[in-house]
């Protein structure tokens, strides 16, 4: 079960189901207490979604979405990304989870600032141990996706805050995962290139059947893009909605 | 991640902090220097003693005695060294056929008077046996050798021919005459003396003593070729020892000088003349001590100069130490993207082992730089001040190269352990958390 196979996530994956977590559950001992960051909380999400996690600060969405992507590891309960169970996996195949299965999205980027464009989306790509030829088209490819072809070898610092989370986003999805992980994709964009994002994850999901998740605290955002909605609070998941389009 | 990719990253993580792994590398540059100089210098040494002996020829050379004659030294073993047979003809034409001898020489040594135009000394007579012609045993003979092995020649001390003539070299191809005492007759309970004269041609003058010193042959004044001294019958010290011993009828030899055609026989024919039951003694034997001796220096020399290495190690440790707080957050996006542990702990092991091979190759070179310019220094006295010729005291030779520049991989790769250990247990979550 734990034992991944290399099939790239978004043609890979069986079932109907992206994710699906039960009694789900993340504490962390701060001295003598102990903070809930996410209690019991139990939801499934479609494949080929699009599904907005909101919640106010602290409500422990990061958290969630760090269980998901296979950066942090479950105190209790159970979550399955693409049919996998992440709480057998061990550190390696958390690593492989995070090289093949998930892709991230960061609301600060994270781009590495000494590395291109093409440098830092070659690097999940180097992680898989992608045949070199095979490497460079497949950048051409993504960077071309995100439309930012003409500024593969500038490096992040040179490029506006929309262009660096697309650069970003072109990256999360070098692995062809199934599943995009955006932690507030907007949060640091004017409306404008805030926009622009959200147009490309749209299109992702639309076209290439991503699977998305996204974390953001702007609810007209969710109400726009998502399929789905789920709203947490100090921990808990407090509902998770349709939402009509 | 493959090699080529670790190396890749590893190239550009190092060049992102030129300064600090320039200097980094340096410093292991400067520890494998002391390193090879130090060790250089000793395998230098080593070898320029070892040259020192192999002139003396003394490698290729091994000396057989009866046990008979040394009873009274080891009177604990007298049953034995009775078995023992006596250096006969016969042993003497066995030894010889053995593989890879040369020539087996009797040592002779007499008194004599040696009688030059109206000068007339009582020295000191030895053989030198053909062999010596073509190598450094005999140094720096002016003039020339025997011209033949039996020829009627001599050669002279320097300081001999200093006492004949007030310019030694107008000697060279004058005449002298030797009065000695010939042994005849020898049934082996008697003999009779007799007063012998023989001219022979002054051909070359020796600087020093031959062999080095080393042989009781060395203090002789007067050399002749060993076969003209045997023909000679000159009386020898032991032919009163052998005729009181009641030896068998046939003359025997108190010792048999074994020249080897190369050192690499002498051990097979010590061990076959030993298994002949007769004493056999190497001066491969004598310098075992003086091998090991080397050895330690050496150890020595290999400590002292790694001290500077053991530095240099404690540099990368705080260099990668640095490097990981730094790249924190880069090591957390690294994770992120799907990195593991191990990759990230490789990387880190990359940028340390290219350090050690950058700095390794540096320093050996760097060292073999300051060897050559102390041996041209070391020369220049030699030569200059205390009029020697230059001899090559530093030898950097191919495995200490080759050694300094794995073993500086190796040492960096271990100062790697701890700072790539602690990269790889970093949590993303935690390195990702802060702006």
């Amino acid at each position: 079960m734990s034992q991944q196979s290399d099939a790239p996530g978004a043609l890979g994956a069986t079932g109907a189901v992206a994710i699906d977590a039960r009694g789900a559950s993340r504490y962390y001992s701060m001295g003598e207490t102990i903070v809930r960051a996410v209690e019991d909380v139990s939801f499934t999400i479609a494949r080929g979604s699009f599904a907005a996690l909101q919640g106010p600060s602290g409500s422990g969405k990061s958290t969630l979405l760090n269980l998901l992507a296979g950066l942090d590891r479950l105190t209790a309960g159970s979550i399955l990304v693409a049919g996998r169970d992440l709480g057998t996996m061990d550190s390696e195949a958390l690593a492989r989870h995070r090289r093949l299965t998930v892709g991230i999205v960061f609301q600060s980027f994270n781009l590495v600032p000494t590395m291109t464009l093409a440098d830092n989306i070659e690097l999940p790509l180097r992680f898989a141990e992608t045949p070199r030829n095979e490497r460079r088209s497949r950048v051409l490819e993504l960077l071309n996706n995100v439309g930012l072809a003409n500024r593969a070898h500038h490096k992040p610092g040179e490029l506006s805050g929309g262009e660096q989370q697309r650069a970003a986003i072109a990256r999360a999805l070098a692995n062809r995962p199934s599943l995009l992980l955006a932690d507030e994709p907007t949060g640091n964009l004017d409306s404008c290139n805030g926009q622009e994002v959200m147009e490309l994850l749209r299109e992702l999901n639309e076209k290439m059947g991503v699977t998305v998740l996204m974390v953001t605290h702007d609810p007209s955002l969710a109400a726009r893009y998502a399929h789905t909605s789920l709203h947490m609070a100090d921990g808990k998941l407090a509902s998770t909605a349709e939402v009509l389009q | 991640m493959n090699h080529q990719d670790l190396f890749e990253l590893a190239a550009r993580n190092m060049r992102n902090a030129r300064l600090r792994n320039a200097l980094t590398t340096m410093g292991i540059a400067v520890g494998v220097a002391s390193m090879v100089a130090m060790l250089s210098l000793g395998i230098g040494l080593q070898g320029f003693a070892n040259h020192q002996l192999m002139k003396s020829g003394m490698f290729q050379t091994v000396f057989v005695t009866s046990k008979q004659d040394s009873r009274r030294m080891e009177d604990n073993d007298a049953a034995k060294s009775t078995e023992s047979p006596a250096l006969t003809d016969d042993a003497r034409k066995t030894i010889t056929a053995l593989p890879g001898v040369e020539e087996v020489a009797p040592e002779i040594r007499a008194t004599s008077e040696v009688v030059y135009g109206d000068k007339s000394n009582f020295t000191l007579l030895a053989g030198l046996p053909w062999s010596a012609r073509d190598e450094d045993a005999v140094e720096k003979v002016s003039g020339r050798f025997f011209s033949s092995p039996t020829a009627d020649e001599v050669l002279l001390q320097l300081d001999f021919a200093k006492k004949l003539e007030q310019d030694p070299q107008s000697v060279l191809g004058k005449t002298l005459t030797i009065r000695y005492a010939e042994r005849q007759g020898g049934d082996g309970t008697s003999f009779s003396i007799d007063r012998k004269e023989k001219q022979f041609r002054i051909v070359g003058l020796l600087d020093e003593q031959p062999f080095g010193g080393m042989r009781m042959i060395s203090r002789a004044r007067v050399f002749l070729p060993t076969q003209t001294a045997e023909a000679m019958n000159l009386l020898q010290p032991s032919d009163t020892q052998q005729l009181v011993r009641a030896a068998p009828g046939e003359r025997t030899y108190t010792m048999l000088t074994v020249r080897m055609k190369s050192a690499a026989y002498a051990e097979q024919v010590e061990e076959s003349v030993k298994k002949m039951n007769y004493s056999a003694y190497s001066y491969l034997d004598a310098t075992k001590s003086i091998r090991r001796f080397f050895a330690v220096l050496d150890m020595f020399l290999g400590i002292f100069g790694s001290l500077a290495l053991a530095v240099a190690s404690l540099a990368i440790v705080n260099t990668l130490v640095m490097a990981v707080l730094e790249r924190r957050r880069e090591i957390g996006i690294m994770k992120a993207l799907g990195a593991s542990d191990a990759d990230v702990k490789k990387l880190f092991f990359a940028e340390a082992a290219t350090m050690g091979l950058v700095g390794g190759s540096l320093g050996v070179a760097l060292g073999w730089v300051i060897g050559r310019v102390i041996n041209l220094g070391s020369n220049f006295y030699l030569h200059k001040i205390m009029k020697m010729p230059p001899e090559n005291l530093w030898t950097v030779p191919l495995w200490l190269v080759a050694g300094a520049i794995g073993f500086a991989v190796l040492v960096s790769v271990l100062a790697g352990i701890y700072p790539a250990a602690r990269a790889a247990r970093l949590d993303p979550v935690q390195a990702l958390r802060y702006e």
